[in-house]
């Protein structure tokens, strides 16, 4: 395959996994109004609950695909209910604060839990190796990232646009006094969709871990990504974090490969210019959702 | 309501200040040691190996009467790996803790910014795991010490090794900051010395340390005239890399492979029998390539407490403390600046050999370890090294002009 083809495809592998995890940041943003510092210790709790289910119970791969995320998702709730419902009216601020806390504590018991060591999960026999595609070898696994990516991208879509829970959702992040009004209940709405942006998370976690290693410093590797993503694209909303994601994709598939020099300096260049140019990112904040 | 809890915070604290005044008043104190490391986040296992080395010390040489009839004992401070908390981090061990010497560092920049204070806090400092060369170079003082190899001493050996290779146009992966780029600019230097006909390309590739994804960069190397490569990505970064240049089949062609810290044992153990096999692996201190009685009985002992072998960084940790009794011995007190001075040219001997402290930078002359990766260790679960090369220090190291330190 080209060069130019196969940093097109590696763009799109980077790009749609972090599709995946910036859009439940942006989600939990969009309708919450918190900025989820916890999102990338999410993410990484995903991985690791792969690795627990993979390698020490002895589970398939797409068994840990469905379970892990659901375990967060599950979490999720638990920290909603302990700790969020109490900061949703205040400013965000707090919510950062809150948030940051958690991340502290997560990071630190993701450490007393499984060590901090390196842990290495192995892709499931079907995608390992390379496959031939249009005349060219590429990763086998990242056919499959980019498959996900697409799937969750149309199923969001989907929910966004064509169902009732969907636009209950834009309906709370528009107004959620005025959807209370209208017999919406909207705690469940709010910690359903923080439970959603952390099933996001994870999911973005188990697809990582067999392509990355496993270690405790992965969720504030990909917090900082996901930040760049949103800001690029817009807070809060939904084609933002695609437009955003794929332009980070892009920015590393092709810098890594033809701009080396400045690859460390490029997103922060994107993001620079977006902030000048269109300060409240490519889709700003009007578009919510 | 307030007043009474005021007072009971003042008492307290009066109390708590006659206690500690009342503790320092004993003669048999204890020596107390700090030992700054990376304690949490993302590259705390590297913390967490000189735990092991350095308490595995304490616990030997406390069992067998200690220094100077006095036992050690270890106060131990997160750096998170940045200066500026390792440098509160040494006044507060220096000042509130009363340490007598400290042992720490595992990053080259955490390194540069702490060791240009360790003349105003008067106490040795012996560095265990970060390479930057100019700590013994530029920033050298009286008070500062490395146990362990540094960037210049591991690449004139690399250097060495490729130059026997047949591998003429070389380039480099390795991580964007001064670690890769110090590394590739040592190794190139050695290398045209040694063999003026080689090819330094000037297409390197220095992905983001953290970079998650590597492909990039791999499939560039590939397509490129390169047929020798010097990998400097280190830890997680480099089980990531290995495990992606295996997918994209970069390991199957023929390319002259070398990774400057690819036999750390926490990398070998998470990689398994995913590290390929016939690279070219170093390391700064490899656990099977000393045959003396120290090496044999702390290897063993090191199993036995922890159940895998020892990592470079907990050898390096182990033998400072080591380093210490001798320096204090020898002294005959813990006074920091005799201590220090001690410490000047002394040679010890440790796992890795006899080691000496170059009067000239305070950097101890020992040699990296290279080998080849060979098949899987039957019991340890990592690759095994073939062809061993161990250098001679004085051999592998800068002269001391080189080095630019004026002691």
């Amino acid at each position: 395959m080209s060069g130019i083809g196969s940093a097109l495809l590696n763009s799109l592998d980077i790009g749609l996994l972090l599709f995946i995890i910036a859009v439940g940041l942006n989600i939990v943003f969009g309708v919450l109004n918190i900025i989820n510092f916890a999102h990338g210790a999410l993410y990484m709790l995903g991985a690791y609950l792969a690795f627990t289910l993979i390698n020490l119970a002895g589970m398939p791969f797409w068994a840990a695909l469905v379970l892990a995320p659901i375990g967060v998702a599950i979490l999720a709730v638990i920290i909603d209910r302990l700790l969020l419902r109490y900061i949703y009216d205040r400013d965000i601020a707090d919510s950062l604060l809150l948030t940051f806390s958690v991340l502290l504590i997560i990071n630190e018991s993701v450490r007393l839990i499984w060590g901090s060591g390196i842990q290495v999960v192995e892709p499931p026999s079907l995608l390992a190796g390379s496959i031939n595609i249009l005349g060219g070898s590429v990763a086998a696994y990242s056919v499959f990232v980019i498959v996900i990516g697409l799937v969750i991208l149309a199923g969001l879509w989907y929910l966004f646009n064509r169902t009732r829970i969907g636009r209950i959702m834009r309906a709370a992040s528009l107004d959620r006094d005025m959807a209370e009004a209208l017999c919406i209940n909207t705690r469940l709405v709010v910690t359903g969709v923080f439970a959603f942006g952390a099933w996001l998370a994870a999911l973005g976690g188990v697809i990582a871990a067999p392509m990355r290693a496993v270690d405790p410093g992965m969720g504030d590797k990909i917090i900082i990504e996901s930040f760049i993503v949103v800001v690029i694209g817009g807070l809060g909303s939904f084609p933002g974090a695609l437009i955003g994601a794929l332009v980070l994709g892009l920015i590393h598939g092709f810098g890594g490969r033809y701009l080396p020099d400045v690859n460390l300096l490029l997103p922060f260049v994107g993001m620079a210019l977006v902030l000048l140019f269109k300060p409240n990112g490519i889709m700003g904040r009007s578009t919510s959702l | 309501m307030k007043q009474p809890n005021l007072r009971k915070l003042m008492v307290s604290m009066v109390t708590a200040a006659t206690l500690t005044a009342g503790t320092s008043a004993y003669a048999e104190d204890p020596i107390r040691i700090g030992g700054i490391y990376i304690l949490s986040g993302s590259a705390s296992t590297y913390g967490e190996f000189a735990q092991k080395g350095i308490d595995l010390a304490v616990s030997e040489i406390n069992e067998s009467g200690g220094i100077l009839g006095r036992d050690i004992e270890m106060i131990y401070e997160d750096s998170q790996g940045k200066a500026s908390v390792a440098i509160q981090a040494a006044r507060k061990l220096v000042h509130s803790e009363d340490v007598d010497a400290l042992v720490g560092l595992d990053s080259s920049g955490v390194a540069q910014g702490m060791v240009p204070t360790m003349p105003e806090l008067q106490k040795p400092l012996i560095i265990t795991h970060a390479a930057t060369p100019d700590v013994t170079g530029e920033l050298c003082n009286p008070f500062t010490y490395r146990i362990s190899v540094n960037v210049a001493q591991n690449m004139k050996a690399a250097a060495k090794i490729a130059s026997e290779t047949d591998a003429k146009n070389w380039t480099t992966i390795g991580p964007d900051y001064s670690f890769g780029h110090q590394s590739w600019e040592y190794f190139g230097d050695y290398l045209k010395e040694i063999n003026p006909d080689v090819n330094l390309m000037s297409d390197t590739n220095f992905p983001r340390f953290g970079a998650e994804d590597f492909t990039p960069f791999i499939d560039r190397v590939m397509d490129s005239d390169a047929d020798g490569v010097l990998i400097s990505v280190w830890g997680g970064d480099l089980v990531n890399f290995v495990r992606q240049a295996s997918n994209r089949g970069f390991f199957e062609k023929d390319l002259e492979l070398m990774f400057t810290v690819g036999a750390a044992t926490e990398v070998l153990t998470a990689l398994g029998d995913r590290m390929p096999e016939g690279v070219h692996l170093s390391t700064r201190y490899w656990y099977d390539a000393y045959d003396n009685d120290i090496n044999k009985r702390f290897v063993k002992a090191y199993i036995e407490e922890y159940g895998n072998p020892p990592s470079y960084n907990a050898e390096g940790a182990y033998a400072a403390i080591y380093a210490y009794k001798q320096a204090m011995e020898a002294a005959g007190t813990t006074d920091g600046p005799a201590v220090a001075k001690a410490l000047r040219g002394m040679t010890m001997e440790a796992p890795n050999g006899t080691v000496t402290f170059r009067e000239g930078d305070n950097q101890a002359m020992v040699s990296p370890n290279w080998g080849i990766s060979g098949p899987m260790h039957p019991e340890h679960g990592i690759r095994t090294l073939t062809d061993l090369q161990i250098f001679d220090g004085e051999e592998v190291a800068r002269s001391v002009e080189e080095t630019g330190c004026k002691l």
